[in-house]
């Protein structure tokens, strides 16, 4: 960026020819980066735009909308386990995240960096690894038959990091002075955290809320190990169609609607949360 | 509203020793600041008046109760902090109105109460805005109204005007000061600046390295400072170290004699600063108090001391005049008509004066300090 910036001040004062060389190079750094660009979204974009119009086709002339009519009556408890099973997991990592960042941020104890440490363990371990350890654990040390409660739970292990981190790092931004302020003008800690502090970390809940979401959504691996018998998640049903049934127009229609459920999800929040706490915080 | 009182208190960080053994009495409706450098340990003092610090050891008092272990919001008190703090995502109303909201005070009477501290600190009309569409004074303003409207005990100010610009600073300060008076609540003040100290205070408490140096009105400290440290922390001085030779004269005539190297100096005795002979002293000589006398001038001074003049640093309303007398540099201000007559040079001047104050040299560094006590210290520092 800068070096972009720096020539342009001699170029306007001197308008000399000897400076066309470096405005060709520069041109050639525009075509170059909107190339890149370009190649970007084609290479991101093309493998859907090739599942969306495979959806659209029907093996032995039935029709497009089938596909999906299909995908609604059949697919549709899939779908809405994967979206009950999601929200839980979201309510279990605030709930848990949120004291838990305070206390590391605010708070001075013993080992607290080993602790946070240890805390972001799970988003390097293998979802693999993860569901081959959670089945122990369920059948083995807790005598636990699998539920819906130990697949939301295995969910929140996996992804509570993902929570945890944006609001460790949106309370450390926050000056401690708001805190302070709010105690001395009479407010209880509750009060202060309520009234302030979660107002004011909005961006970084958010980002943690995003994040889990999309990978609880869309989560497959930890899934397959641990999922309740009767219990089948949109994922799984999708990977399911795939070795039962191939590749089928209506596995794409599935995979399609899947996608768009993501997309919609992520501009709803953006809509809801993203915008709205970001306008008027300090950070603006 | 409330008397303070600060009974020896104390605190430690770990080994360091941020403050130690303060005692202090306010009294209602006074205004009191703690002026000390940066590291003097007086905002830790505040900030354990205002609960925000625990105590290592010592009681604080309000009025008669103890409030050392207390919780800020338990006592009752407006706290303005360096930054204007307010709650960036609410607004202007809301910030003003959040002490009464907390308390669950009535919608109406939130309201009117916003609008009574919006208008005491000049700003009716601003109450929908948010802070980050105000200017930084307005800010601060609004900090003041949102301390105020909890009718709080003691106001308590860190370094408020610290982060604004100069000619709002001077302003805002006497802002403060008339809410103070206006509201007659006892206030508490932290501030590094000499002119927004001497400006606002009723008595000042100068700190150092986490102890009180001396406490006194603005004359007081200023005419009279007890420790070196005073005498060279509050305004420019001269500082000349020597050792008495001898006492002259009784009551109001009486003169000690302080030998400092070339230099015999008769200094004024104050009755609360009884030296002997022997004694190693630092005397301490105002530079308005140097007049600056050229050749063939007459005139009746009990020291007089001729030296040359090394620079004129001309600063305004007055000119320092930097003068070498045998090895030493004596800083002399000088103002009026006659500021403008020292062209830069070596000139030969004679230096005549007065009033030295005399003090107890430290047994630690005894051989500090000779010349001005901060040759860096612009001139009007205590102004005002």
């Amino acid at each position: 960026m800068t070096a972009d910036v720096a020539p342009a001040i001699p170029t306007t004062r001197t308008p000399a020819p000897a400076r066309r060389p470096l405005l060709n190079t520069r041109r050639l750094t525009d075509v170059l980066s909107h190339a890149y660009i370009w190649l970007c979204l084609i290479v991101f974009v093309l493998p859907f735009l090739a599942l969306l119009g495979y959806s659209f086709t029907g093996p032995g002339g039935t029709r497009p909308a089938q596909n999906f009519a299909y995908v609604v009556s059949s697919f549709g408890d899939n779908l809405l386990w994967s979206l009950k099973i999601s929200a839980l997991t979201l309510v279990i990592n605030v709930a848990v995240s949120l004291p838990a960042a305070y206390a590391i941020v605010r708070q001075s104890f013993p080992g607290k960096r080993l602790l946070f440490s240890v805390l972001t363990l799970p988003l390097y371990v293998p979802g693999a690894v993860i569901g081959i350890s959670l089945v122990l654990t369920y059948n083995f040390t807790y005598h636990l038959t699998t539920s819906m409660w130990g697949l939301v739970l295995a969910m929140s292990l996996g992804t509570f990091p993902l929570m945890l981190t944006p609001l460790v790092v949106a309370l450390k931004d926050l000056p401690i002075v708001f805190e302070e302020a709010a105690e001395c003008l009479g407010a209880t800690r509750w009060q202060t955290y309520r009234r302030i502090v979660l107002p004011l970390i909005g961006p970084g809940l958010s980002a943690g809320l995003l994040l889990c979401f999309i990978i609880v959504f869309n989560e497959y691996l930890v899934t397959l190990f641990v999922h309740p018998p009767g219990l089948t998640t949109a994922p799984l049903r999708v990977f399911n169609q795939i070795r039962t049934a191939g590749l089928s127009p209506t596995t794409a229609a599935l995979a399609v609607t899947m996608q768009l459920i993501s997309f919609a999800a992520v501009l709803l929040f953006f809509r809801l949360f993203g915008t709205r706490h970001l306008k008027g915080t300090y950070l603006l | 509203m409330s008397t303070v009182r600060l009974a020896s208190i104390t605190k430690n960080y770990g080994a360091t020793q941020a403050v130690h053994e303060i005692d202090l009495d306010v009294a209602d409706g006074e205004f009191v600041t703690l002026l000390g450098p940066s590291g003097c340990g007086k905002t830790t003092t505040l900030r354990m008046i205002a609960g925000l610090v625990e105590p290592t050891g010592g009681r604080v008092f309000f009025d008669d109760q103890d409030v050392t272990f207390l919780p800020p919001r338990a006592r009752n008190i407006g706290f303005v902090f360096q930054t204007p703090a307010l709650f960036p995502h609410l607004s202007v109303a809301d910030n003003v109105g959040f002490g009464l909201s907390v308390k669950r005070a009535k919608k109406p009477a939130i309201a009117a109460r916003v609008e009574e501290m919006l208008a005491l600190v000049g700003l009716t009309g601003y109450g929908a805005r948010l802070p980050a569409q105000m200017s930084g004074g307005q800010q601060q303003r609004v900090a003041l109204a949102r301390v105020l409207a909890t009718d709080p005990r003691v106001l308590l100010f860190d370094e408020p005007l610290s982060a604004l610009d100069r000619n709002l600073r001077d302003t805002l300060k006497y802002s403060i000061l008339d809410l103070q008076r206006r509201t007659a609540k006892t206030a508490i003040y932290v501030t590094h600046d000499q002119s927004e100290a001497f400006a606002i205070s009723d008595r000042i408490v100068v700190m150092n390295a986490g102890q009180v140096e001396q406490i006194g009105t603005q004359m007081e400290i200023y005419l009279n400072p007890r420790t070196e440290f005073v005498a060279e922390f509050i305004g420019a001085n001269n500082g000349l170290a020597g050792t008495v030779t001898g006492i002259e004269g009784v009551g109001e005539a009486a003169r000690t004699i302080v030998a400092s190297g070339e230099l015999v100096l008769r200094c004024r005795s104050v009755a609360l600063s009884p030296f002997g002979v022997g004694d190693s002293v630092i005397a301490y000589l105002r530079p308005e108090d140097v007049v600056v006398l050229q050749d063939g001038e007459a005139a009746e001074f009990e020291n007089l001391v001729e030296g040359t003049i090394e620079r004129v640093i001309f600063e305004g309303p007055t000119a320092q005049i930097r003068v070498d007398v045998g090895g030493r540099q004596l800083r002399a201000d000088v103002s009026g008509s006659r500021r403008l007559s020292f062209p830069e040079g070596r000139g030969r001047v004679r230096l005549g004066f007065n009033d030295l104050t005399l003090i107890q040299a430290e047994p630690t560094n005894p051989a500090e300090p000779a010349g001005p006590a901060d040759p860096a210290e612009p001139t009007g520092a205590t102004g005002a």
